[in-house]
């Protein structure tokens, strides 16, 4: 790249999933990219991003432009001292707020709101100081909250929300919005749906929202298959498991939901390329869904589930109909799960995209359907990696 | 030649003595019991062991008797495994090899001279049961405690009889000789020590069972466990501290406190006369007029009243229908309020507020196992506390009519003898990342889940033996074969499992009266404490909270964990000292309810109304 369009890079959440993605991305490109990175209780904030990049398999001499910042969102200042605290006094052109708890629950909103609120405040107090031209925020399709049908493409009124996780971000994007309009700086608001890992390498840092049900069945399937061969099979039998002549364990489990909607689903390849696109085509910033056309049901995933794991009993009953029986050991595990992640789902939400897809359009990039294939793919990967426990054994070793 | 090994494992003895009770059903050590002395049992040969690396005794000939007594049959190292997760037996070795090779060189053992003293103690108790060997005092000069200097006595005798007990009293008061007695031949907080006489009850252990007045008659060297074994037979029940612990020992010193205190009480609660020796070899009993009144409290350190030679210890009855229950909070003050609440309503018999880290290191044969399933507690199940209850069917049905989530005995007994499973990661990873409003225990501990967890725990003593060294294993199936090994109303009545909080490092405890029902008060008690502590970086816990007196007050112990051993640990409980003492000594004198048992000890006898509403 040439010299003169090299520019400087904050970016927050830089270990984390779509954070490291896009570093990745923007130091392949010639950039200068600052990663903001907390050092862990037995481990700098240097060595958390070394494991990271082995994991990437980047080579050093595409390195020369990273410097990492050890630092904390949840202080005022992030947290940052000496070297790290004048390379950021000297200005950035970006930041890149990736930073963010993912986590619904209630009992986790003080942790929630502490990242997801108090830690934009914390990186918006220092930009202030330190103008930039642009700041993007990683939000949300699901901001929108209970809103029913077409969600636009747009900073929203809010109707209520599923969750904690939602809430925040929507107080985010509401804060940023203000603050950055105040310090004249441009706002990127990137609202992705669901991610999930590469479409073609299945490769993932994260393996829960799709990852977790999956990798809960497969828990299961292991523990009752091992039941059969090795035991006796009487836990099994207790819970109506058992093992058919082909090799497929029947697991009893019916999940409430309608084929009238479904998932929305996108690979990680495509959010950053997405992201990048939207970056340089789209100059005076603005909200942008970053969704797949084309949601993915609960039975479509259920059926790849079984067809990939080897099981059988899973079925997809209507809500009306599944409350007519009652619920087995399994079915109250995953219905609590499913009683979270119903909203995403049984999404009735649709997302306006009209802004993206002109601009995804404009560079040929289309988001792929979740097929078989790709399924296929990410789980492969997901068995190799453990579920990411083999991952981060093999990081920890390095 | 010393081995560092056994040295290491030597000085990490918690003097707890559990050594001396035989509660595994293992026997005990037979040199021991027929010697009496603590140094004939495996806790004094640490002591030696260790003592004699640090030149601090010589060998003599009782030394080289009692590593040669010593038959290296093991059961002292599943003893100590059981509660220290330490096997002592590698120091038995190393003792008895070590005296081999020093007298393969030609030296000769010392031989300890009489005295005078000596010889006027032995005339009241006989030849064989005072002594003035090193090698025998060296086992009553230290303790656990890290601020507690060692402390040679001069002399050590075991009275057979309270007319013994009076005559040894009359002798030491013609010697001029200062004395301490000892229930159970050991100390754990630096109290006990003396440059004179220190008299070891352990061979008074008479237990007489007064049905028709529901008293146990009990001499000063019988254990809490002993005499629970006792009243069970009975089919009664005592209120009893820990199970090494001697019962008139605890009454003076501290009183008796359990979470059994909940409908039991403490102090004076506990015992209806009690038979003294004072200072001139005399007796008296409380309850005679002119005696002493040991029934009131002061706010100061005071003495003892005197010697304990018998207590009448009161027995409770015990219903069939007894089980236990574990009802699992997310926040203390939830679980503070509703243990009170079951104070206040009657509901229940033992009640107590238990941290994780109290809850997974009872259950848990290993330390290492102990933490995988405090964090997966904790953390991955989000049960921060819990409430322990025993009770009969209408506390359980009462407790279940409050609580929808509670861990019953086949719950608990599933969660116990599964528990490597319970700390398997890949379970607890997927329970940590169920994302739910409520905590997962509220969905995991449900009754119509027990065949997922059956699946997932696979409970069994072989699964449970799963958390210990290889060659232990067969005899931690046999143990948990023993269906009291995992039920609550058993553990909890013989608390075999409370020592090992020390299983880590040696425990200092702060007890603490306080008023149950201003919970803020306990919270910042136990936050002050804590930061104390982590200032002075020692690990530090929220240990137990039980309520008394009908939920009114309650009793909180508070932990730090030091190495005994290690120097700069101890320099850090000076410095924390400097600050906890006021803090506690503050709070005790300007809030009402408030009261730090450093101040009722050697008033274990007061009546509890006298500290606990003054």
């Amino acid at each position: 790249m040439n010299p003169i369009h090299q520019q400087t890079f904050l970016i927050t959440g830089a270990s984390g999933f779509l954070g490291s993605h896009i570093a990745l991305r923007l130091l392949a490109g010639g950039h200068r990219v600052f990663m903001l990175v907390r050092s862990g209780k037995k481990e700098s904030a240097f060595s958390r991003v070394r494991r990271l990049l082995d994991w990437f398999g980047v080579r050093e001499d595409q390195l020369s432009g990273l410097e990492v910042l050890t630092g904390d969102l949840e202080q005022q200042g992030l947290g940052l001292e000496g070297r790290d605290a004048q390379l950021l006094a000297g200005g950035v052109d970006e930041v890149i707020h990736c930073a963010s708890d993912t986590s619904f629950s209630v009992r986790k909103r003080e942790r929630v709101e502490r990242t997801n609120v108090r830690g934009l405040e914390h990186l918006l107090d220092v930009v202030q100081k330190n103008p930039c031209r642009a700041f993007h925020l990683m939000s949300t399709a699901y901001v929108a909250g209970r809103r029913c049908g077409l969600c636009p493409e747009d900073f929203v009124q809010a109707e209520g929300f599923h969750n904690v996780y939602e809430e925040t971000k929507f107080r985010a994007e509401q804060i940023a919005a203000r603050r950055c309009a105040q310090a004249g700086i441009i706002l990127f608001v990137h609202r992705p749906s669901i991610v999930y890992g590469d479409a073609v390498t299945g490769k993932s840092l994260n393996f829960k929202a799709l990852y977790y049900p999956i990798r809960m069945l497969h828990f299961f399937q292991r523990l009752y298959t091992k039941d059969i061969l090795e035991n006796d099979g009487s836990r099994a039998r207790v819970m109506n498991v058992h093992l058919d002549p082909d090799g497929i364990l029947h697991l009893p489990l019916r999940i409430a939901s309608s084929d009238s909607c479904g998932l929305n689903l996108i690979p990680v390849d495509h959010f950053i390329r997405a992201f990048m696109a939207i970056r340089q085509e789209s100059p005076e910033g603005g909200v942008f869904h970053i969704v797949n056309p084309r949601s993915t049901t609960i039975r479509q995933l259920a059926e790849y589930t079984q067809r990939f794991f080897q099981l059988g009993g899973i079925c997809i009953t209507h809500p009306e109909e599944f409350e007519k029986h009652p619920r087995n050991a399994l079915e109250l595990l995953f219905e609590d799960h499913i009683r979270f992640y119903g909203p995403y789902m049984q999404d009735a939400r649709t997302f306006e995209h009209s802004k993206t897809s002109a601009i995804l359009a404009s560079q040929n990039i289309i988001c792929p359907d979740f097929s078989y294939e790709i399924f296929e793919t990410c789980m492969s990967y997901a068995l190799a990696v453990d579920w990411g426990r083999f991952l981060h054994r093999e990081q920890g070793r390095s | 030649m010393f081995s560092e090994e056994a040295r290491k494992t030597a000085g990490q003895c918690r003097h707890y003595a559990m050594c001396k009770i035989d509660y595994l059903g293992t026997g005990l050590c037979s040199s021991g019991m027929e010697n009496h002395y603590v140094s004939h049992f495996p806790q004094g040969r640490m002591d030696i062991y260790h003592a004699l690396t640090r030149s601090q005794v010589p060998i003599t000939q009782v030394l080289v008797e009692i590593a040669d007594s010593c038959d290296l049959c093991g059961i002292c190292d599943r003893q100590c495994h059981f509660v220290t997760g330490m096997r002592p037996l590698k120091v038995m070795k190393a003792l008895k090899e070590h005296v081999r090779e020093w007298q393969a060189l030609g030296n000769q053992p010392l031989q300890v001279e009489t005295d005078p003293g000596l010889e006027g103690l032995r005339e009241v108790v006989g030849q064989k049961w005072a002594t003035n060997d090193p090698a025998i005092l060296v086992t009553y000069a230290n303790d656990p405690f890290p601020l507690a200097e060692m402390r040679m006595p001069r002399y050590v005798a075991l009275p057979g009889t309270r007319e013994e007990v009076a005559a040894l009293v009359r002798c030491a008061k013609a010697l001029n000789l200062p004395y301490v007695v000892r229930g159970n031949g050991g100390s754990v907080f630096g109290f006990v020590f003396s440059d004179g006489l220190v008299m070891d009850m352990h061979r008074m252990k008479g237990i007489k069972i007064d049905a028709e007045n529901w008293l146990a008659l009990v001499e000063p060297g019988v254990t809490s466990f002993e005499l629970q074994q006792e009243a069970v037979k009975h089919g009664l029940r005592a209120n009893t501290a820990e199970p090494a612990a001697t019962v008139c020992g605890n009454i003076v010193c501290t009183g008796l406190f359990s979470t059994w205190s909940n409908v039991y009480g403490v102090n004076a609660d506990t015992f209806v006369d009690m038979e003294f020796v004072d200072s001139r070899g005399d007796f008296f009993r409380l309850n005679e007029p002119a005696a002493p009144n040991a029934f009131c409290f002061e706010h100061k350190l005071t003495p003892a009243p005197g010697i304990c030679t018998l207590a009448n210890v009161r027995l409770h009855p015990v219903t069939e229908d007894e089980e236990g229950l574990i009802v699992p909070f997310a926040d203390f003050k939830e679980a503070a309020d509703f243990a009170r609440e079951l104070g206040k309503r009657r509901i229940g018999l033992a009640v107590g507020v238990l941290g994780g880290h109290y809850l997974s290191t009872f259950m848990s044969p290993s330390a290492d196992l102990a933490d995988k399933v405090r964090s997966g507690l904790t953390e991955a199940f989000g049960m921060r506390y819990a409430v322990f209850i025993i009770g009969d069917r209408f506390a359980r049905d009462a407790v279940m009519s409050i609580r929808e989530t509670v861990i019953d005995e086949e719950l608990f007994k599933m969660l116990m003898l599964g528990l490597p499973s319970l700390g398997d990661s890949e379970w607890l990873e997927l329970v940590s990342d169920m994302d739910t409003d409520q905590p997962p225990y509220e969905i995991l501990l449900r009754r119509e889940m027990r065949p997922v967890l059956d699946a997932v725990l696979q409970p069994s003593p072989e699964t449970a033996s799963r958390a210990v060294d290889e060659d232990l294993r067969d005899f931690y199936i046999k143990l948990y074969s023993r269906p009291e090994m995992s039920e609550m109303v058993w553990l909890n009545m013989f608390r075999i499992i409370s020592a090992r909080m020390s299983r880590r490092k040696h425990m200092f405890a702060f007890l603490i009266y306080v008023p149950l029902d201003r919970v803020g008060i306990i919270e910042q008690i136990c936050s002050e404490l804590g930061r104390i502590a982590d200032k002075h970086k020692i690990d530090n816990d929220f240990g137990f909270l039980t309520p008394l007196d009908l939920g009114k007050r309650g009793i909180l112990e508070y932990d730090y964990y030091i190495d005994h051993q290690d120097p700069l640990e101890k320099e850090k409980i000076s410095a924390a000292l400097v600050e906890f003492e006021p803090y506690l000594d503050n709070l005790s004198a300007t809030t009402k309810g408030v009261k730090w048992l450093k101040y009722i000890f050697s008033q274990g006898c007061a009546r509890k109304e006298a500290f606990l509403y003054t």
